[in-house]
């Protein structure tokens, strides 16, 4: 029993490991080593990869840094309008509220390519095109539903008796919020703020059309670049250098955050 | 200081929990709210705090109308069962939180928070977070947050049902001697008939969202005024016999007394209790519990008598005392 669970474990970590495994593996590799078979004097390991991606104009981390500030200020903004919005999704009457998380739901299901070309005519018509901080408004956007969702049974799930032993004591609605509600969701709202982060860091299609100078690009565009950048070969090597610098900061953010965010993402489905 | 409820309703949807509520709580009194869960008692403290608005009624604190005034207006200070600590404050933070709020300067918040904590004996404590603290001191912290509140009148929902048996024993004088120190009016929630009879000068039985009947544990137990108010108070449960004529008569199991020449019984169960014996008897009239003394032994054949004065007597139909 234990060892077919096992088993089924491992299987699973090579299924969803061995594809970022094999980019690690790819980055370090010189792109002839990648082609061909080797010849003798020539080496497979290299850190040419990376020197090309880091040294390139303008360099990579200038990519991290417009990925990392449409990040925060799409989350920051996402926070500020759900975590109020959540708030009275539990103070309405109970069906106004089921039909408001149904609508929620429908949203969040919606496949947001459809809205693409939409949005590219709006960003054209309100000149949004090339502005970092625009990107944040549909990122925002599209990620309230969900993030309205996990938060509201986040404060769903807190015990009533709190709430009202802070109306006793004379707490007004935002001071309950900022005192009271808000620190005790916080396990909820560090899931919410990752998974928005996440979205808002992997964004392609609408970055792709909003972004077109090479300095404010965003990170999945500015790696889809380096891949198509030449017609004659394909930098496979320099591609998978991209690919794990930019899965980095993501990584770091999750293994600090791991506990808050198992913890934030099962916290509505143990109590229900 | 006094609390006055005047025909209290409150509806949820069609249902009525709290009916034509009627009490007057006086200076200096504790009175008990006693019932089965669902009976409205939580649902009428509620009413008392304004966490929730009567559909009909007013409620009066002090003389003044209220019942449209806001909870922290009113200056009640409230312990939930829960105890509804802020678990991501320590103590004292939890103690400051409403003083804070109230604008009182940092200095008194100190004064008052260090006065109270060490009135509480929770000086050790104050640096502590609500899962860190027993049961005992939980309530403590809870009674504590009332008190600072510098209320008009004291309501507790259930303070005891989080603790065990024991200490929920050891701590009732305290608690007592705590809430009434001042003189406010206390409402004071509870299931336990032993606690309601130990905490309260007055107890108001409920059911079905309406008082049933308030008067001292003594009044309750020799007077009941209905045949629920009758079973609900005294352990062992009240006998009650077969109606006749529409008129059930009931009998305190102590009221029993063994004769050579009366109802006879059979013995079905016997429970030794120390300076009491409880047994469980069938007769002809249906199964009847007597008290008897703990050194009484059996006699072969069960005869009971009871004097007539002890009867309750109870309309079948209406539920209510006819004697």
């Amino acid at each position: 029993m234990i060892r077919t669970r096992k088993l089924w474990i491992t299987a699973l970590l090579l299924w969803s490991l061995a594809p970022l495994l094999w980019q690690v593996y790819t980055s370090f590799c010189s792109n002839e080593s990648l082609l061909h078979t080797l010849t003798d004097h020539q080496s497979r390991w290299t850190l040419e990869n990376y020197r090309q991606v880091l040294t390139a104009n303008p360099p990579f981390w200038r990519y991290l840094l417009n990925s990392a500030l449409v990040g925060i200020t799409s989350t920051g903004l996402t926070l500020l309008i759900a975590i109020p919005a959540a708030y009275s999704l539990v103070k309405v009457p109970r069906n106004v509220a089921r039909g408001a998380k149904l609508f929620l739901l429908g949203a969040a299901l919606f496949p947001y390519v459809l809205l693409f070309l939409a949005l590219l005519e709006l960003a054209r018509n309100l000149n949004l095109g090339n502005n970092l901080l625009a990107l944040s408004f549909p990122y925002t956007a599209l990620s309230m539903p969900l993030a309205v969702l996990l938060l509201s049974s986040a404060f769903r799930d807190l015990p009533s008796e709190l709430e009202e032993a802070a109306r006793v004591e004379g707490l007004g609605l935002w001071q309950r919020l900022r005192w009271v509600l808000i620190p005790l969701i916080a396990p909820a709202t560090a899931s919410t703020a990752i998974l928005v982060f996440l979205f808002s860091w992997n964004e392609y299609p609408i970055a792709l059309t909003w972004i077109s100078s090479a300095d404010l690009l965003t990170l999945p565009v500015a790696i889809a670049r380096i891949a198509g950048s030449s017609v004659y070969s394909i930098p496979y090597g320099a591609y998978a250098a991209a690919t794990v610098l930019g899965a980095l900061p993501l990584l770091l953010l999750v293994i600090i955050f791991q506990r808050q965010i198992v913890s934030g993402l099962t916290q509505g489905a143990i109590k229900g | 200081m006094s609390l006055i409820l005047e025909n209290i309703s409150r509806r949820i949807g069609r249902d009525w929990i709290v009916r034509h509520l009627q009490l007057e709580v006086a200076e200096g009194e504790c009175l008990a709210l006693l019932g089965p869960s669902g009976c409205g008692k939580s649902s009428t403290l509620r009413l008392i705090a304004g966490l929730d608005q009567p559909n009909e009624g007013r409620i009066y604190i002090n003389g003044k109308d209220v019942t449209s005034v806001s909870p922290v207006n009113r200056r009640i200070g409230m312990v939930f069962q829960s105890y509804a600590l802020f678990p991501h404050l320590t103590v004292a933070e939890n103690l400051a939180l409403g003083l804070r709020v109230r604008k009182i300067s940092a200095n008194d918040q100190y004064q008052r928070v260090a006065s109270v904590l060490a009135l509480m004996q929770l000086e050790d404590q104050a640096n502590q977070r609500p899962a860190q603290l027993s049961g005992g001191q939980r309530q403590r912290v809870a009674l504590a947050r009332a008190l600072l509140r510098d209320p008009l009148i004291y309501l507790l929902d259930e303070p005891m049902s989080n603790l065990d048996a024991q200490l929920r024993e050891d701590l009732r004088p305290e608690l007592r001697r705590l809430i009434l120190k001042d003189g406010q009016p206390v409402v004071y929630v509870t299931h336990d008939q032993h606690e309601a009879m130990a905490m309260a000068h007055r107890i108001g039985v409920m059911r079905g969202g309406q008082i049933e009947q308030v008067g001292t544990p003594q009044e309750l137990y020799h007077q009941p005024t209905s045949i629920f108010v009758a079973s609900f108070i005294g352990r062992p449960q009240i006998n009650l016999l077969p109606a006749e004529s529409g008129i059930i008569t009931a009998i305190r199991p102590e009221d029993l007394k063994l004769c050579t020449q009366g109802l006879s019984c059979q013995l079905i169960h016997r429970e030794w209790l120390g300076t009491s014996q409880l047994w469980l008897l069938e007769s002809s009239r249906g199964p009847l519990r007597i008290i008897t003394t703990g050194d009484t032994s059996i006699p072969n054949d069960i005869q009971l008598t009871w004097l007539p004065e002890k009867e309750h007597k109870f309309d079948a139909s209406s539920g209510l005392r006819c004697n």
